[in-house]
C-alpha cells in the first residue's frame, strides 16, 4: 500500500476534532515552518511541482512569488471553496472529513507571505463542510493554532468561513472576490489579477482547498519529495473523484501521472455490470469529452492536454453505452446557460442559444444544419468572453459534437432520440433495437 | 510616449490611453456598445474586441491601454468575425422591433448590424421574454428586451450623477437593469441615460412615440434653463422645437445636461405671443410701430426721458441687451431708468444645475460693463407707485425675486405699458401694447453663462407667426422715431458694433480703474503725509503741554 497524505485522515474516526488530528501529527509542521525562511518555503513549494487543483493547474509557487512581498496594503489569503462543477467532489471530502488540514495550509501560507486574514469561501450547498470548518476553526483558536501570536512566534492569522449564495461562476477567482466583496458574482476583467488587486482592492492569493490541503506536507517532506511523487511538471499525490458508472464511485488518492485506465480498474473496480465504458470526462464538465481509447493517457496538465482533454480538478466521470451523448450534452449546456452571470454579451446570449438549439435536436426537432450552426457558436463564444465561463460550455458542446457526429445525425435525421424510451420508461428491448 | 501601429498606420498617444482611443485618433472607428468616453469601460458588450499582435486572443480595445510598439488590426478577418458573432448574439434574444421602437435612426445596434452582421437571424428557438414598457422613473421608460445590458445607465448613475438608483439583477439571458427596492430612476440627470443608451432600452416619456428621429433636424443651441448654458441640439421638425439633447462641452456640460433644463424647451411653444397686439386687439407691425413711436414720443414730452423704464431680461441674448442699450442711448437720451428682469432663482447643485435661471444675466453686465444704475426689477412696482416711473417698456415676463402680483397691480396704473416678450402670460392684458419676440430658436445670438463664456447659439427654423428677434423689433421702433442711425442690415453688423462697444467700454472701465488706482495711491500717499506731518505736529504738541503741566 502507498502512503497515503492527503486522504491520510479519511479513515479516522472523528479526525476532524482537533485533538485527534493532533494525534496523528497535526499541526506538527507549523514549528518547522516557523523556523524556515519565508523564501526557502517559496522555492520548496516551487521544487515541489504543484499545480493548482482547481482546474486551471497554475504552479503554485510561481503564484506565491506573485503576491507583493514589500507592499504596505494588508494582504489577503482567499481559499477557493467553491467546488460546484458537475462531476467534481474532492474539496469537499478535505472539508468534511480533514478541514485542519486545510488550517494548517492556511496558516503555513499565510506566514510564508506574510497574510493576515484568510477567508475560505465555500459553496452555499456544502452545508455540512461549512459546519465542520467553523468548528475547527473554533478549536484551532482555542488551541492557539489561528489568532494572535500563533505558537509564541508574533505572528497574527484570522481565518473566516464565508458561504456563497450558491452561484458555479463564483468558482472563478475573481467572481469569488467579487461575490466575498458582496457583490453580485461577476467575474472581473484581468489584468489586474488578484495578487496586484484582489479582495477590497487588495493583494490576494486565491488558491484551492486541495492545494492549500498540500502544502503541510510539502514542508514536512520537502519539495524534492514532492516532485517525486509524480510526473514531469505535476508533482505529488491528489485526490482523484471517480464517477459515473462504475462499481466503486468515490475519492481516491493517487500520485499524478496515473493512467485513468489504472483509476479504473484499481481504484473504480471496473465498470458496472453490462456496461460498457462509451467515453469518460477526465476533469470535470467543463473538459472535452474523451473515447475509451484514450483510457492509457496519463493525469497530468501537460499529458492530458495531449490526449485531447485537459486534468481540470481530476475527477473522472465513466460513461456508459446507455448514455445518449445529445442528452448529456443538453444538461451541459443547461447547467451553464443556467449558471452564467450574463455579464458580457457571448456567454449571457451564446450558452442559451446553444442550450436552446442542442434541447431541440434531443427533442427531435434538429435541422441538419444546425449541427454546423451549434459549431459557429461555440466557436464564436471561446476566447471572446470576460472569463472562462463561456468555454466551458463551448469545448465540451463542440467535443460532443465531433467525438460523437453520428448520434447527433441520428438524432436530426430520425427527429428523435434512439435512447428516448430509457427516458419515458419504456420496454428496454427498443432500446437495443433502436441502438 | 508610445507608438502605436493600427492597420499599419503608425500613430503616437498619450500614455495609458486605451488601443480604442488610439485608434481613434489614427482615424479607425472601432464599433463599441458598453464603451462611453465619460465612464469607465467595464468591456463586458465584447464588441470592440481587435486583434493585438502577440497576444494570444482578441482583446477589448476600449479595456486594453496601448503599450510601445504594440501592432493592432482593427478590420483583420478574425476581428470582423468576432464582431459579426457579437451582433449575432446580442440579437438572439433582441425583439427587432425597430419599427415601433423610438431609437430606430440613431440605434448603434442598427447601425452595426448593416455595418458588420446584416444576415438572417438563424434563431429559431422562442426568445427570452424580459419586462416591457415599464416606467423605470417618472422621466424614464424601460424595456428589458430591447436591453443589452450594456450597464452605461448603471455607471453613469453611480460615476455622474453619484445617486446610483440602478443594477443589474437576475443573470445569464434573464439578466435585466433594475432600480434597487423602493427606489426608482429620479435624480435630475435621470434622461442623460436615454442620451447613453445605445439601443432603445431608455427612452424618454416626453419623447416617445412623437417623432421619428430621421425626420429631425439639428441645429446648435444652448439651453435657457439656467445660467450654466449647457450646449445642446436642439432637434426639430416643421418649425416644432421636438426635444434637446446635451451636445459635448468639455468646458461647460460635458456629454450632459439636466432635466428640467431638458425640458424647458416646452416653453418655445405654449402661449406664445404670435402677432403685435394694441390694447387687446391684433395690429400689424406695420402700424404699430407708428404708434409705439408716437405714444413714447407723446410720453417723452409730458414727462421726460426720466418718466421711462426700460426693463432688460436676462433671458434675452446679448446682440437683444445691445440694442435695447443703443436704443437707450440714442431714443431715451441715457435718461430712462434701467431695470434687470428675470426668473427667479431656483434650486442648484455642485454639478451643472445653477441657481441663476437665467441664460445671459453675465451677458447684461458684458454689454453694460458695469450695472451700476441698472436696479432690480423687483423696485419697479414701488417706483411706479411713488409716480416716478409713467412709461414701461418691459422685455420679458418676468419679476425675478419681486412679487408678481403687486408688480401687475402697479403696471396697470402705468400710463403706457409696452410689453415685448415671447409669451403674455398675465401681462398680456395689462400691456397696452405687445410686442411678440421669437425665443432663442428662432434667431440667432449669444448668451454670457455663469462662467462667464461667450457662447453662440443658431438659428434653428423661422420665427413663430409675426415674431421678430428683440433686436429687430428695437430697430423698427427706433427708426419710427426717426433715428436711423440704428441700422444693422445683418446680426453680424450688430454683433461687430457690440464686440467694438464692449471693447471700447472695456478699455474705458480699465484706464478707469487705472486712473482711479492712481487718484487712490496718490490719495493714501497725501493721507499719510498729512498724517505724518499731524502726528509731528501732535508729538509736538502733546510734548509742550507735558512741560508746561504741573507736577
Amino acid at each position: 500500500m502507498e502512503e497515503k497524505f492527503l486522504s491520510r485522515n479519511f479513515e479516522i474516526e472523528k479526525a476532524y476534532n482537533l485533538d485527534i488530528f493532533e494525534e496523528h501529527g497535526g499541526y506538527s509542521t507549523l514549528s518547522k515552518a516557523f523556523s524556515m525562511d519565508t523564501d526557502t518555503i517559496i522555492s520548496e513549494m516551487k521544487k515541489s511541482n504543484l499545480r493548482g487543483r482547481g482546474g486551471a493547474g497554475f504552479p503554485t509557487g510561481v503564484k506565491w512569488s506573485f503576491m507583493p512581498r514589500d507592499s504596505d496594503k494588508e494582504k489577503y489569503l482567499v481559499i477557493n471553496a467553491d467546488e460546484g462543477e458537475p462531476g467534481t467532489f474532492k474539496d469537499r471530502y478535505i472539508m468534511e472529513l480533514d478541514p485542519h488540514r486545510l488550517i494548517e495550509g492556511c496558516v503555513i501560507t499565510a506566514y510564508t507571505l506574510g497574510l493576515r486574514t484568510g477567508y475560505i469561501f465555500v459553496r452555499g450547498e456544502l452545508q455540512h463542510a461549512i459546519r465542520r470548518l467553523e468548528r475547527a476553526i473554533k478549536q484551532a483558536y482555542e488551541k492557539g493554532h489561528l489568532g494572535k501570536n500563533i505558537h509564541g512566534k508574533g505572528f497574527d492569522f484570522d481565518l473566516y468561513v464565508h458561504s456563497s449564495a450558491g452561484a458555479y461562476i463564483c468558482g472563478e477567482e475573481t467572481g469569488l472576490i467579487e461575490g466575498l466583496e458582496g457583490k453580485p458574482g461577476q467575474p472581473r476583467m484581468k489584468p489586474p489579477f488578484p495578487a496586484i488587486v484582489g479582495v477590497f482592492g487588495h493583494p490576494t492569493l486565491v488558491n484551492n482547498v486541495e492545494t492549500i490541503a498540500s502544502v503541510p506536507f510539502i514542508i514536512e517532506r520537502g519539495g524534492d519529495f514532492w516532485a517525486s511523487l509524480g510526473i514531469e511538471k505535476n508533482g505529488g499525490p491528489k485526490l482523484f473523484g471517480l464517477s459515473g458508472m462504475i462499481k466503486k464511485p468515490g475519492v481516491y488518492e493517487a500520485p499524478c501521472g496515473i493512467t485513468v485506465r489504472e483509476l479504473l480498474e484499481r481504484f473504480g473496480g471496473g465498470m458496472l455490470d453490462g456496461s460498457d465504458l462509451k467515453a469518460f470526462i477526465p476533469g470535470g464538465s467543463s473538459c472535452a469529452i474523451l473515447k475509451p481509447d484514450a483510457l492509457d493517457a496519463q493525469m497530468g496538465i501537460e499529458t492530458m492536454r495531449e490526449a485531447g482533454s485537459s486534468m481540470g480538478t481530476g475527477c473522472v466521470t465513466f460513461i456508459d453505452h446507455t448514455t445518449c451523448m445529445v442528452r448529456l450534452a443538453t444538461r451541459l449546456a443547461h447547467f451553464y446557460h443556467h449558471e452564467s452571470c450574463g455579464q458580457c454579451t457571448p456567454c449571457r446570449e451564446g450558452t442559451g442559444w446553444a442550450y436552446k438549439v442542442i434541447n431541440s435536436i434531443e427533442a427531435g426537432r434538429g435541422r441538419p444544419e444546425e449541427l454546423e450552426l451549434l459549431l459557429d457558436i461555440c466557436d464564436s463564444i471561446q476566447g471572446n468572453t470576460i472569463c472562462a465561463h463561456g468555454d466551458s460550455l463551448a469545448i465540451p458542446v463542440r467535443s460532443y459534437i465531433k467525438t460523437f457526429t453520428e448520434e447527433f445525425e441520428d438524432h436530426i435525421k430520425h427527429q428523435r432520440c434512439p435512447f428516448k424510451p430509457w427516458r419515458t420508461g419504456k420496454s428496454k428491448s427498443k432500446v437495443s433495437s433502436a441502438a | 510616449m508610445p507608438m502605436v501601429t493600427i492597420n499599419g498606420v503608425e500613430v503616437e498617444v498619450e500614455k495609458d490611453v486605451s488601443i480604442l482611443e488610439a485608434a481613434a485618433q489614427a482615424g479607425f472607428d472601432v464599433p463599441h456598445f458598453c464603451y462611453h468616453p465619460a465612464l469607465s469601460a467595464p468591456a463586458n458588450c465584447r464588441m470592440c474586441l481587435v486583434e493585438v499582435e502577440r497576444a494570444p486572443k482578441l482583446l477589448p480595445a476600449c479595456y486594453n491601454p496601448v503599450s510601445d510598439g504594440m501592432v493592432v488590426q482593427t478590420e483583420s478577418e478574425q476581428v470582423v468575425r468576432a464582431r459579426k458573432a457579437v451582433l449575432e448574439f446580442i440579437l438572439v434574444n433582441h425583439p427587432v422591433d425597430c419599427p415601433i421602437c423610438d431609437k430606430a435612426g440613431e440605434c448603434k445596434l442598427q447601425d452595426y448590424y448593416f455595418a458588420y452582421d446584416a444576415q438572417e437571424s438563424r434563431m429559431r428557438a422562442e426568445k427570452q421574454h424580459k419586462v416591457k414598457a415599464y416606467p423605470i422613473g417618472p422621466r424614464v421608460v424601460y424595456d428589458g428586451e430591447r436591453c443589452i445590458l450594456c450597464t452605461r445607465c448603471i455607471r453613469f448613475c453611480e460615476e455622474i450623477s453619484g445617486t446610483s438608483e440602478l443594477t443589474l439583477a437576475d443573470r445569464g439571458d434573464k439578466i435585466e437593469v433594475r432600480t434597487f427596492p423602493g427606489q426608482e430612476l429620479d435624480n435630475d440627470y435621470s434622461l442623460c441615460t436615454v442620451d447613453v443608451c445605445p439601443v432603445g432600452a431608455l427612452t424618454s416619456r416626453d419623447f416617445r412615440f412623437k417623432c421619428r428621429v430621421w425626420l429631425l433636424t439639428s441645429t446648435e443651441s444652448i439651453c435657457t434653463g439656467c445660467s450654466q448654458g449647457c450646449n445642446i441640439h436642439l432637434d426639430h421638425f416643421r418649425n416644432e422645437t421636438q426635444r434637446y439633447r446635451p451636445r459635448y462641452n468639455s468646458e461647460v456640460n460635458d456629454y450632459w445636461m439636466c432635466d428640467d433644463g431638458r425640458l424647458t424647451y416646452k416653453n418655445l411653444h405654449t402661449d406664445r405671443l404670435l402677432s403685435p397686439q394694441h390694447n387687446g386687439a391684433t395690429d400689424n407691425w406695420h402700424t404699430l410701430t407708428k404708434s409705439v413711436a408716437a405714444k413714447l414720443e407723446k410720453q417723452i414730452k409730458a414727462h421726460g426721458e426720466e418718466s421711462i423704464a426700460l426693463v432688460l431680461s436676462a433671458q434675452a441674448a446679448c446682440e437683444d441687451i445691445f440694442l435695447a442699450k443703443l436704443f437707450h442711448e440714442e431714443i431715451l437720451g441715457k435718461k430712462a431708468q434701467l431695470y434687470i428682469a428675470g426668473k427667479p432663482s431656483g434650486k442648484h447643485d455642485d454639478f451643472l444645475i445653477n441657481a441663476d435661471k437665467n441664460p445671459n444675466r453675465r451677458g447684461i453686465e458684458a454689454v453694460f460693463a458695469k450695472l451700476d444704475g441698472i436696479k432690480d426689477v423687483a423696485t419697479l412696482a414701488g417706483d411706479i407707485t411713488a409716480g416716478t416711473i409713467k412709461t414701461v417698456y418691459m422685455m420679458g415676463t418676468e419679476f425675478g425675486e419681486g412679487d408678481r402680483s403687486e408688480a401687475v397691480a402697479a403696471l396697470k396704473k402705468c400710463e403706457l405699458f409696452i410689453l415685448q416678450s415671447t409669451q403674455g402670460a398675465d401681462l398680456l392684458d395689462v400691456a397696452h401694447i405687445a410686442l411678440p419676440a421669437c425665443t432663442h430658436a428662432e434667431k440667432e445670438g449669444t448668451f454670457v453663462n455663469e462662467e462667464g463664456i461667450a457662447q453662440p447659439f443658431y438659428k434653428a427654423y423661422e420665427p413663430h407667426g409675426d415674431s421678430l428677434p428683440d433686436w429687430q423689433i428695437f430697430m423698427r421702433i427706433a427708426k419710427a422715431m426717426g433715428k436711423s442711425t440704428l441700422n444693422f442690415t445683418f446680426l453680424s453688423k450688430v454683433q461687430d458694433r457690440m464686440f467694438e462697444a464692449t471693447e471700447l467700454l472695456r478699455k474705458a472701465e480699465e484706464e478707469a480703474a487705472a486712473a482711479a488706482k492712481k487718484a487712490a495711491e496718490e490719495a493714501a500717499a497725501k493721507k499719510a503725509e498729512e498724517e505724518a506731518k499731524k502726528a509731528e505736529e501732535s508729538a509736538a504738541a502733546t510734548e509742550e503741554p507735558q512741560d508746561s503741566t504741573p507736577s
